[in-house]
């Protein structure tokens, strides 16, 4: 995740060296589940690196967003945060009695995030929106694919692997909130457009302890493995498809 | 195929000029002391370096008298005769001359005969491709020896004068950021095809290149003004260009955190492809600046079971300073000669390149010969 604090412009203490050996002691996972997070850890690093090569994102991460550019990013996520508290729940009533713990979990951060959308909204308005036209308006192509995705893994038995799109998903908040929120406070001079993005980060601390001993729960084997990467690799690629589309169906 | 360093060498130029006496040897930038020397110093953790300058900015020596230096220690330091040496392989971010190739003056330097010669060209990592080049070398069984040196003179461009010719006369901070944390110095291994008394036989050498994904973090030659994207060469005159601040060196201090990203990945990436079993290295030898295990990133690989415990690093950064592409050089060296390591102990180098993030890793297993 974006998880390295602060830029070289911050004060820092000198550390001289990585964590000690008694800290390392600490370790809480699995060695399956360790090897699930090394792979996990790799499939975001390439996302970002993806994630860098999108127009709108490019243009966002350079300061060259514009307002309106700001408009139709928020009008186009918006369609996926409002489905996204359906995937959770339906993830949850998919994990049958052997998994109770792990549906107590997914309901906890579904309830965390359902009303997300409204977040979203409000910074839209503030923005300069107009409330009925991100209300009305359509998923995008990428939208369309990654919540059809969504939908169809999340309504498999025992779905494990959903494990890898909240993975990716949770990424996402983590890097809008380190990272976007501040470009977008910046564009409009004002803290009440960045909302949705900034809030992410508050959280942040305990999704990712929550995610950890998600991993560790439910990957044990080999396939486990597998379809955790895998589904977060296609979460991540029709994410991807879903930013790039913004600029594709935009276009008079 | 098999390559072992058998021998090291290197060469700093003066004394270590500590924090307090950095300002004077590069000068004060419109007389005026800068106020960014502490911080980034602080931030950087780096006590000591060496400088090719003397106070009144001269350079003391070459950039291709160090390298001839640091290999000459090499040699002397190993059972080879100079004349043995059938490949230099050279690594610098700056010649003394832009061309011909470095390689060419450290040999008429080293008067090295007949050689077959290999420069490359980077920052930080082209050490180890000027290594990596050696290496490949004896898949062939092409030479009975090869010499790599690495060699970095970047206080050149830190002097004060240099801040000064610029349009607005000041540094911003991406071109000061450097000022205060690259230093001088230059390193070298000599490789066999077999062992040597205790020496280090090379596993494998392997790079990951990330310049598709991010834009240019270090530079020298391009102008201050962002928007203007010709190169240093491209004004009608060399003034023009420096006026312009396109002979300066900078750092994109804001996409720094992405070397650690791409470090973190590539030696996931081992671990996945089986090249590296982290319980099994004995020793880190890396060229990260401190502040970077300050992320989260390494909590992150504590859960994920990569972390490798404090006692295992080893670095002389702090003392040497940071030397470029041959920092990685001037740290084996000191490590072979001041660490206590063992027949079988494995190391593992890493040497992570801003410029436009290059990540260069290496394997090395002590053996006898």
């Amino acid at each position: 995740m974006d998880t390295v604090t602060g830029s070289a412009e911050q004060e820092k203490v000198p550390v001289n060296n990585a964590k000690s050996d008694a800290e390392l002691s600490d370790m809480v996972l699995t060695s399956e589940g360790q090897a699930c997070l090394r792979s996990l850890i790799r499939v975001w690093f390439e996302f970002e690196r993806d994630l860098s090569n999108v127009p709108i994102v490019q243009r966002l991460e350079s300061g060259r967003l514009s307002k309106s550019d700001y408009l139709l990013l928020l009008l186009n996520m918006r369609q996926q945060v409002i489905e996204g508290s359906r995937w959770i729940t339906r993830s949850a009533s998919s994990f049958e009695r052997d998994y109770a713990d792990v549906r107590s979990e997914v309901i906890g951060h579904a309830y965390d995030e359902h009303r997300d959308y409204e977040i979203l909204e409000q910074d839209f308005i503030n923005a300069g929106g107009k409330a009925e036209a991100i209300t009305s308006a359509r998923r995008n192509t990428g939208s369309e694919a990654l919540h059809g995705f969504m939908m169809y893994r999340a309504s498999q038995p025992n779905p494990v692997d959903m494990i890898g799109a909240m993975w990716i998903i949770e990424g996402i908040g983590n890097k809008m909130a380190n990272q976007w929120a501040e470009h977008v406070r910046q564009l409009f001079a004002t803290d009440n457009t960045a909302k949705f993005m900034s809030y992410h980060g508050e959280h942040d601390g305990e999704h990712m302890e929550e995610l950890y001993r998600l991993i560790d729960r439910v990957c044990h084997s080999e396939d486990h493995l597998y379809s955790i990467t895998r589904t977060a690799k296609v979460v991540a690629r029709l994410y991807l498809l879903q930013l790039e589309e913004i600029d594709n169906e935009n276009r008079k | 195929m098999s390559a072992f360093i058998t021998s090291t060498g290197m060469y700093l130029p003066g004394d270590p000029v500590d924090n307090d006496t950095i300002e004077s040897v590069l000068g004060l930038v419109n007389n005026k002391p800068s106020r960014l020397r502490k911080k980034i110093l602080a931030s950087n953790g780096i006590k000591t370096r060496h400088f090719a300058m003397d106070c009144e900015q001269r350079t003391t020596i070459s950039n291709a008298e160090m390298a001839a230096m640091a290999g000459q220690a090499c040699i002397d330091n190993s059972q080879l005769s100079k004349s043995r040496v059938g490949l230099l392989s050279c690594a610098t971010s700056q010649g003394d001359l832009v061309l011909p190739g470095f390689g060419s003056m450290v040999q008429a330097s080293l008067k090295l005969k007949g050689v077959e010669l290999n420069t490359s060209h980077g920052i930080c990592s082209s050490g180890m491709m000027a290594l990596k080049y050696a290496y490949n070398s004896f898949a062939n069984n092409e030479h009975d020896a090869a010499l790599v040196v690495a060699s970095e003179l970047a206080s050149r461009l830190f002097k004060a004068t240099r801040y000064e010719i610029t349009e607005d006369a000041s540094p911003d901070f991406n071109a000061e950021f450097l000022r205060w944390m690259l230093s001088d110095g230059a390193g070298a291994f000599l490789l066999e095809p077999q062992p040597r008394g205790l020496c280090f036989e090379i596993n494998w050498i392997t790079s990951y290149s990330h310049a598709d994904a991010y834009p240019v973090c270090m530079s020298v030659g391009q102008p201050r003004d962002k928007e203007d994207t010709r190169s240093w060469q491209d004004y009608p005159t060399y003034a023009e260009a420096e006026a312009a601040g396109a002979l300066m060196i900078r750092q994109d201090v804001r996409l720094l955190d992405n070397v650690v990203k791409l470090g973190v990945d590539g030696f996931l990436n081992l671990i996945e492809q089986n090249k590296v079993d982290v319980d099994s290295i004995d020793h880190v030898l890396c060229h990260f600046s401190s502040e970077y295990f300050k992320s989260r990133i390494f909590d992150m690989l504590e859960k994920a079971g990569a972390a490798i415990p404090e006692s295992k690093w080893y670095t002389n950064l702090y003392e040497r300073g940071n030397t470029g592409c041959a920092s990685l050089f001037i740290m084996l060296d000191e490590f072979a000669k001041t660490q206590n390591y063992k027949e079988g102990d494995k190391i593992m180098c890493m040497v992570p390149e801003s410029g436009r993030f290059n990540n260069a890793y290496m394997m090395l297993t002590v053996t006898k010969g």
